[in-house]
């Protein structure tokens, strides 16, 4: 057929103003028909030069600058950084303050999935309703955020040595009645999709990468773990306490977009046991360490790592004694993600294009940074 | 709990499985010398003892008369990270080999770096900037890019090969 | 006579097309020749307007569907404009009309004026052949069915013309998706209709309804398949959500509507729901007994029962929409020329048999009772074995991931890990 019917391939933008693009991101595909034959990203319109910015200030100024990069996630982004200066600086955190980052690292992560799965149902078009079930749960975990920190979605809460505030009183109350409810709120989600024909047929096989292949991309996260590979920061290299819950890690298949949808939602469904596990054991004491305002640690580097929503979230910070860091560098997980975006999209259609980066679940924020 | 690497333990392995590949190394970090480090980390990561599977991170740090390159590696299977760096001593034309051939993710991360520090990746496929667009001035995560080169302002009038039309002067009507 | 039958007096309210023929005839008397038929055009345009194409395209159409989808996505949909938010149709039509309608400069612009007019003027002739009531009928043309699946295919030639004509490599995707689908959603529609009218033995709309009423049986238990495969190619061609790839605003984001703002977005838009009203009412009048109630028409007006019919059978639609994802294209037709064309294929086969059955042994006519059961566990047993063969396992698919306790490098697929289902 192909040879009877002479098409030539035309170039199709793929945003920078699209739909599906999640911010402003932009595909460069080739299209023979409707199969990408090549596919070309461009980025760098939300480059805010962070990285240079936080060597001009002080350790503790920058802490809002990590809510910026990823801000579907920013506790998780305050944490991983935190914890590199800590590392960086020797200090210790308070039981309770380890106990409340657990606390607030996975309602982030759960807060951030809702966002994650609502945004790919819709690029497969489920016209809305899932996004519009997920904003409803997601909506009461960042309320949850502005009763503890005042923010809602950069939330500037974690402090070097502990956390800004303790917990009001009506915080556990109102997390309990949330914890309730949102295991139903998953299988709801499940029920919808999950056994749906046509959801299956649209992510299952779609944009599929081996164990291996996703080994080689340095792929991390749900992305990983949906390709069969056990591998989660927080079981591996546990930080703030995360040794003491009891969690399991869910791992895919073959690797498709349908695999790390169904990471996903199990990972939603773990993150409820853990915060449970740890209101349930929560320590009195103090919430934070006294840490001198102006911050000088020593000479060196650490490399501190967190289980982010979506992958491993990298800190990397050197210190020359002064006041600000010498050098601050994000691992941000879905930039490194999307460098196996070419391998998934070409071979298949422009509709499958959208569902793997949907899949991939960027956040253009941390992408530009 | 992940097993850190210390420095002379990667030195030990990598120069034994291929020698002369250590520059030297710290507590910390393991430097393997430029012209033989695509060939060592291949072989870290084909050792089973090192196995170091998949490269996590890849960044510069900018020391005023040299850079480095740091790459941290892990393996899955033994639980372990490492450090791992490469110096580039030539501020001028910083050069240092691509490592895309052991890790083909890595191709980003090197991108950024070249953007940003504009050492360039010898073998790398696609090596262009990624964040910031063609034609810009000066490698703005070197620590001496204080501000723009040429005392130039932000704004795409003063960049060149994007000028901007500028719009016809007003008549003034006595 | 029954006292609630259907009369024909001129007074007898419960079919509107006694009042207006009576009016027709007085005219005829009075006004030179042929003048009447233009005059009864225009009766008939404008009391169609009022009683059943205002209310279904502003009620239903704009602030049902939106009202209904916003409960269905938890949240509460217009409530702002008039009382319970009726009139944010009204609203929204007045902002389109005010809005500028953007032209690209590179655009066709003859073609691109002109399909929204041509999108218009099929919707209103679909409308002249659907039977209201008993006389409520502009033309009961014996091919009404074939009239109609005839001018319900004009429209892909204006979204075809509306694609081209923007110079836009979106809406340029979206028209050849629309005539790709289409012509493979056309044939499995029209074999399915074929079952419908071996069993009627007209192909009038009217004469379809009537013989509905006379067995007492609808043709939806008659003929599942047909009723399912006029369902999903009906929403198919009208770009309703689970294969509206046309307009797919994840992919493509507006298809062959990406350049169209304004009044001529309005058009599209409008007309979109009148063509899904239109195939609504298609839909209840042939499978779903049209007017009749089970003899509740006798007391009941029966274009009240046709509306509320229409207008349930369109909620089908809105409910799709609201609920399910979208296929890809090659999915789509891959489900056209794989799935439906041979499980209309059987249908027809099976129709004929019983058909030639009826007639030869000149049975009963309340042989259709058995003929609806046999044809619904047909139908099932088609649909399951046919998807069987082509490869569905739904038993095999794993729908929730597995579960491991301790990080590591791959699990392999053998070794399972815990809570695999």
């Amino acid at each position: 057929m192909s040879g009877l019917i002479k098409s030539e391939p035309f170039t199709l933008n793929i945003g920078p103003q699209h739909p599906s693009t999640h911010g402003v991101f932009r595909i460069k595909v080739k299209v023979d028909g409707e199969r990408i034959v090549d596919a070309e990203m461009v980025m760098g319109y939300l480059h805010r030069a962070m990285e240079k910015l936080a060597e001009e200030r002080t350790y503790t100024q920058n802490i809002p600058f990590t809510d910026r990069t990823d801000y579907l996630a920013s506790m998780s982004n305050n944490l991983g950084y935190v914890l590199a200066v800590e590392k960086l600086a020797g200090i210790n955190v308070p039981e309770r303050g380890n106990a409340i980052r657990v606390i607030m690292a996975e309602l982030q992560r759960i807060a951030s999935h809702c966002m994650a799965v609502g945004a790919f149902t819709n690029d497969t078009g489920a016209w809305q309703t899932p996004v519009m079930w997920c904003f409803r749960e997601r909506e009461r975990v960042l309320d949850l955020f502005e009763m503890t920190s005042g923010a809602r979605l950069t939330c500037n809460y974690m402090r070097i040595g502990g956390v800004a505030f303790d917990l009001p009183k009506e915080f556990e109350p109102a997390t309990r009645r949330l914890l309730a409810d949102l295991p139903g709120f998953i299988d709801e989600i499940e029920g919808l999709l999950v056994g749906n024909e046509i959801f299956l047929a649209r992510t299952r096989g779609v944009g599929a990468l081996s164990a291996e292949t996703a080994t080689n991309f340095s792929l991390s996260g749900p992305m990983l773990r949906g390709s069969g590979i056990a591998w989660d920061i927080r079981k591996a290299d546990p930080y703030c306490g995360y040794e003491k819950y009891d969690f399991q890690i869910p791992i895919g298949y073959q690797g498709d977009a349908f695999d790390r949808f169904i990471v996903r939602l199990e990972e939603m469904r773990q993150s409820v046991k853990i915060v449970q596990q740890a209101l349930d054991a929560l320590p009195g004491g103090p919430h934070s360490t006294q840490v001198p305002l102006a911050l000088r640690p020593p000479a060196g580097e650490a490399y501190a790592r967190v289980e982010g929503p979506r992958g491993e979230l990298g800190y990397y910070v050197v210190s020359d004694e002064g006041p600000s860091p010498y050098r601050f560098h994000i691992r941000p997980p879905s930039f490194i993600n999307l460098s196996a975006l070419k391998e998934m999209t070409v071979g298949g259609t422009v509709a499958d294009a959208i569902v793997v980066l949907g899949s991939i679940d960027i956040v253009v924020g941390e992408i530009d940074r | 709990m992940t097993r850190q690497w210390t420095g002379p333990e990667v030195a030990a392995i990598a120069e034994r499985l291929v020698p002369g590949s250590v520059d030297r190394s710290t507590p910390v970090a393991c430097y393997l010398r430029p012209e033989k480090l695509v060939e060592a980390m291949g072989a870290l990561q084909a050792a089973g003892e090192t196995d170091f599977v998949h490269l996590t991170n890849l960044c510069g740090v900018d020391f005023w008369d040299h850079f480095e390159v740091v790459y941290h590696v892990q393996s899955f299977v033994q639980n372990a990270i490492a450090c791992i760096k490469a110096d580039v001593l030539d501020r001028e034309r910083p050069a240092l080999p691509s490592v895309c051939p052991v890790w083909r993710g890595a191709w980003m991360q090197e991108c950024e770096t070249y953007d940003l520090f504009g050492i360039r990746f010898e073998g790398h496929p696609n090596l262009h900037r990624i964040l910031l667009w063609d034609g810009y001035p000066g490698w703005p995560l070197r620590k001496d890019f204080l501000s723009m080169p040429g005392g130039l302002q932000p704004g795409l009038d003063e960049f060149s090969g994007t000028k901007r039309r500028l719009p016809p002067p007003v008549k003034v009507v006595e | 006579m029954h006292p609630f039958l259907i009369t024909d007096n001129w007074y007898d309210l419960r079919d509107l097309g006694n009042l207006s023929g009576r009016l027709l005839e007085l005219l005829d008397d009075a006004l030179p020749f042929g003048l009447v038929y233009v005059l009864a055009a225009l009766i008939g345009f404008a009391a169609s307007f009022l009683i059943f194409v205002l209310p279904s395209q502003l009620i239903v159409g704009v602030y049902g569907e939106r009202k209904l989808i916003g409960r269905i996505q938890s949240r509460y949909g217009p409530n702002r404009v008039g009382p319970f938010g009726l009139l944010q149709p009204v609203a929204d039509a007045i902002k389109l009309m005010q809005k500028e309608a953007l032209t690209p400069k590179t655009a066709d612009r003859a073609l691109m004026y002109l399909a929204p007019i041509v999108f218009v003027a099929p919707c209103v002739l679909l409308f002249a052949v659907i039977p209201f009531g008993p006389n409520m009928v502009f033309a009961d043309i014996p091919v009404a069915i074939l009239y109609f699946l005839a001018v319900s295919s004009i429209p892909v030639l204006t979204t075809f013309m509306a694609g081209w004509s923007h110079n836009n490599k979106y809406s340029l995707f979206g028209a050849m998706r629309v005539v790709a689908m289409t012509i493979s959603y056309e044939l499995p529609l029209v074999l399915g209709m074929l079952g419908v009218v071996l069993f009627t033995g007209t192909l009038a709309l009217q004469g379809t309804v009537l013989w509905q009423k006379e067995l007492d049986i609808w043709l939806v238990f008659l003929q599942p398949i047909a009723f399912a495969i006029f369902f999903i190619s009906a929403s198919a061609e009208l770009n309703r959500t689970p294969t509206d790839i046309a307009e797919a605003e994840s992919e493509i984001v507006a298809g062959y509507l990406t350049e169209y703002s304004g009044m001529k977005w309005g058009l599209f838009y409008g007309m979109d729901i009148g063509y899904a009203i239109a195939a609504a009412a298609f839909g209840v009048t042939v499978f779903l007994g049209g007017w009749t109630l089970f003899g509740l028409e006798k007391w009941v007006p029966p274009w009240i029962i046709f509306i509320g019919k229409t207008h349930l059978f369109y909620f089908l639609f809105i409910w799709t929409r609201g609920t399910l994802p979208r296929l890809r294209i090659d999915q789509l037709m891959t489900f056209a020329w794989k799935f439906m064309l041979p499980i209309a294929l059987l249908n027809l086969a099976l129709v004929a048999t019983e058909r030639m059955f009826w007639i030869e042994q000149e049975a009963d006519d309340s042989i259709v009772y058995a003929f609806a059961i046999i044809n619904i566990i047909a139908a099932a047993a088609a649909v399951y074995g046919w998807s069987r063969a082509l490869g569905y396992r739904p038993e095999e698919t794993p729908l929730r991931p597995r579960l491991v306790s301790e990080a590591g490098g791959f699990v392999p697929l053998e070794s399972g890990g815990e809570g695999a289902t």
